[in-house]
């Protein structure tokens, strides 16, 4: 708790006037949108150390299945506890994980930062939202442990205030974006982080809905014996194949239209990050910062309308696959002009190699590599000859989950002298870029093949017969996932102690960068700003000035004839008011 | 105030100047009908309370959209549909609600022309109504319990219960809005009683709007 806590202890003279909170305000219900930022951060780094031992577990038990892990053996039957093992470490992934720390996290902590606002929209609502996701994550962890049949309800029920909390976390964001900016802080000038997180608060808005009515429907199912998904009634006279098809697919619809697009809610905050990141070590401003906005809109949008191609087996319209699988593909053009922003931003820079850049290179190397297999996903005509369990988890764990977690990193190692005052040690951090991210290869590159591979197979194969090459690479990826997952090690030592013991920045901008955040002392007071509101003069990538002592400027340095007419008039009002 | 004036300089300048962002750079977040008002740390700008109704109708829209689509997918493709005979007191209840939207535009017009005796009456008239309503919609589910269809009984009731059951979940959050409305002492609070009114108006005709849709789905899908 004192890590927190902080935030609030340098807040000295600059805190708006008021009686100072009791223990209850400062702790449980502190509505400031940094301390819940940071709350929301530290859920996500409990969830993502619960998820990747999670994910330990079922690989150790998919190479030794008859090795007794004490975890998941206290349990019996274990088919159920392993298929419920693999739902938990999903939910704690991209519920708790990639939903919540790029967006929820660094989001509530910096949007306000970053656009001159002193606070959210609605702190209280803010409140309410991460408490809600802490009931969530305790009922998704609790779903775990009791009996499978209440388990998944319990499970159900937590995903529904999951997405409560979504959208009202959405609706903060938005209104905050729209209606809290300073003054001068145009949509143009906005930074591209802001940018992501409005575009993506938009996007949840739009697909939590439609989650939170599945689960709904499901709880209503399962608690007051509706018959939105029951097959009971009309299973009788039809038969088995097709009735299974249209009974089944109204639930793939539902839950598609909303699980399609949460990979870009995972990825939308991710760009953003990364385009600031690449940007501000390159001392270079974005390249083609419009196109790479629009290109932000344009995976909200296309993203909105990809969910049939998971749906190309389950009998779709025969046309439908085709529209789908269109759309699809076009997404690969809002992806491109991104990845050129990127390269465009690098090229001919002087490139400052630090962790935090490393890992944004690293999400842009991962997300070329996971993109390049979403191509044959997204042609369903190829779907039918790659498509097998591995292929699919290799290619959405490099795209979406350890390319959003290297965004994370990044954003951490970047932002973390602004939230604690000191640095990450650099030395610790690049020797954990480097094992991570020849470990993340390690493990989804050859799942790509395992996944060709069991495709090959003579028709009829049980999953357990796989030939010796397959044997051997599973026991390679377990083994690697076991290096990786202990070079995770590194990073908490290095985290922890830079947290107490770390070296101590008085500079408020080390990186010399130029967004608002940078322009106020590290942790930022209450309130932010102190008692003069920001105003912002110019756009966010400002690097490289010619003829200036810096080459970068911050977004509140007023330009220069300005300045000197500011002061000639204070001087004046001075003088009047001493006369 | 010394401090205005510099403020008011220097916005005229950056309309000159324009800064780095754009040629022409609308202007920024909260200028527009308030222009400097904003200006103290933690003064609420009560447009934010309108964005955000507006952006919360979008979602329950969608909700409901996901509700529908699944209506209409069920209804497409289930070989066993049970028409369903909706209970004639609902077309009352939808007259009750349009007659509790009615009131409140009249009282909040009496809230424009200053008059807040007349308004409150009004606005306690449109609220009476909501709660009419809402007792109507309980009275509608124990006819069709007493007709014997239970949530349990076929897909269409399922989806009748479900349809009133949270569209009087959200009306229900609107009834306490009206009563805030009523009640709050607005000399101390943050919003003004016109902001607070036209908020909660808002977000009322759009629960009258939203049931009219439902009972048309339901009406003409069975």
């Amino acid at each position: 708790m004192a890590l927190w806590m902080v935030t609030y202890d340098s807040s000295g003279g600059a805190a708006p006037e008021a009686p100072h909170p009791g223990f209850l305000a400062r702790t449980l219900f502190n509505t400031g949108h940094k301390v819940i930022g940071l709350r929301y951060l530290w859920l996500a780094l409990g969830s993502v150390l619960l998820g990747m031992f999670l994910s330990l577990l079922m690989r150790i038990h998919l190479v030794w299945p008859g090795a007794q892990i004490p975890f998941l053996w206290g349990f019996g039957s274990p088919p159920e506890r392993y298929a419920a093992l693999t739902l938990f470490h999903g939910s704690l992934m991209v519920f708790l994980v990639l939903t919540a720390a790029p967006q929820a996290g660094f989001g509530n902590y910096f949007l306000p930062l970053q656009i001159g606002a002193r606070e959210m929209a609605f702190p209280a609502l803010n409140l309410f939202s991460f408490w809600a996701t802490v009931a969530s994550l305790g009922g998704m962890t609790a779903a775990f442990f009791v009996h499978p049949g209440t388990g998944l309800t319990l499970w159900t029920a937590s995903v529904a205030l999951f997405c409560l909390a979504a959208l009202l976390t959405a609706l903060n964001f938005t209104v905050t974006t729209l209606d809290l900016r300073a003054k001068g802080m145009t949509l143009p000038r906005m930074p591209l982080t802001v940018w992501a997180w409005f575009i993506n608060a938009i996007l949840s808005m739009l697909i939590f809905s439609i989650l939170l009515a599945a689960c709904v429907f499901l709880l209503s199912d399962r608690l007051l014996a509706s018959r939105f998904f029951s097959p009971l009634t009309f299973l009788s006279n039809q038969p088995a194949g097709l009735a299974q098809s249209t009974l089944l697919s109204l639930w793939q619809r539902l839950f598609w239209f909303f699980a399609q697009a949460e990979v870009y809610v995972a990825m939308l905050p991710c760009f953003g990050i990364v385009s600031h990141l690449l940007s501000t070590f390159s001392r270079k401003p974005v390249w083609v910062e419009r196109a790479a906005v629009l290109a932000l809109c344009g995976v909200g949008l296309f993203g909105f309308c990809v969910w049939g191609l998971h749906m190309f087996s389950s009998g779709l319209n025969p046309w439908s696959p085709l529209v789908f699988s269109l759309l699809a593909s076009s997404l690969g053009l809002p992806a491109c002009v991104l990845v050129l922003s990127w390269f465009g931003t690098l090229w001919n820079a002087k490139i400052q190699l630090n962790t935090a850049m490393l890992f944004a290179l690293g999400f842009v190397s991962l997300f070329l590599a996971g993109g390049v297999s979403g191509l044959f996903l997204a042609r369903n005509d190829l779907v039918a000859a790659s498509i097998s369990d591995d292929f699919v988890t290799g290619h959405f764990h490099l795209v979406m989950g350890v390319a959003a977690t290297f965004a994370i990193l990044g954003a951490l190692f970047f932002w973390f002298p602004k939230m604690f005052a000191r640095r990450l040690n650099e030395t610790l951090g690049k020797l954990h870029f480097w094992l991570t991210f020849a470990g993340v290869f390690c493990v989804f590159m050859p799942m790509h093949w395992l996944g060709l591979m069991a495709h090959w197979r003579p028709s009829g194969g049980d999953a357990i017969e796989i030939t010796p090459l397959g044997a051997s690479l599973r026991t390679f990826v377990t083994f690697a996932t076991i290096l990786t997952v202990a070079a995770q090690a590194l990073f908490l030592l290095n985290f922890v102690w830079s947290l107490w013991r770390g070296e101590k920045t008085d500079n408020p901008n080390p990186w010399r960068a130029t967004t608002l955040e940078w322009s106020v002392p590290s942790p930022p007071p209450v309130g932010n700003f102190g008692v003069v509101e920001p105003i912002v003069y110019r756009g966010t990538y400002e690097f490289s000035g010619a003829g200036r002592a810096e080459d970068f400027v911050l977004q509140t340095a007023a330009p220069a004839p300005l300045e000197r007419a500011l002061q000639r008039k204070q001087a004046a009002e001075r003088s009047t008011k001493e006369t | 105030m010394p401090g205005t004036s510099i403020v008011e300089d220097i916005e005229l300048i950056i309309e000159d100047i324009g800064g780095g962002g754009g040629k022409n750079p609308p202007p920024g977040g909260d200028d527009g009908d308030e222009g400097g008002k904003r200006r103290g740390p933690q003064v609420p700008s009560s447009r934010r309370y309108a964005t955000a109704i507006v952006v919360a109708i979008v979602s329950i829209v969608m909700f409901f959209m996901a509700m529908a689509s699944a209506f209409i997918y069920t209804r497409a493709n289930s070989n066993r549909w049970v028409p369903l005979d909706l209970p004639a007191i609902v077309w009352v209840n939808t007259l009750v609600l349009l007659l509790s939207s009615g009131a409140m535009e009249l009282s909040r017009r009496r809230l424009s022309l200053g008059d807040v005796r007349q308004f409150r009456k009004l606005w306690f008239a449109a609220t009476a109504l909501g709660f009419l309503f809402l007792a109507g919609q309980l009275v509608a589910w124990r006819q069709f319990i007493l007709a014997g269809f239970y949530v349990s009984t076929n897909q269409a009731s399922s989806f009748f219960y479900i349809f009133t059951g949270l569209h009087g979940l959200h009306l229900l959050g609107g009834i306490c809005a009206l009563l805030y409305v009523s009640f709050r002492k607005f000399e101390k609070a943050k919003v003004s009683r016109t902001v607070a009114a036209e908020v909660a108006s808002y977000y009322w005709h759009f629960m009258d709007g939203l049931w009219i849709f439902l009972l048309a789905l339901l009406y003409l899908g069975k």
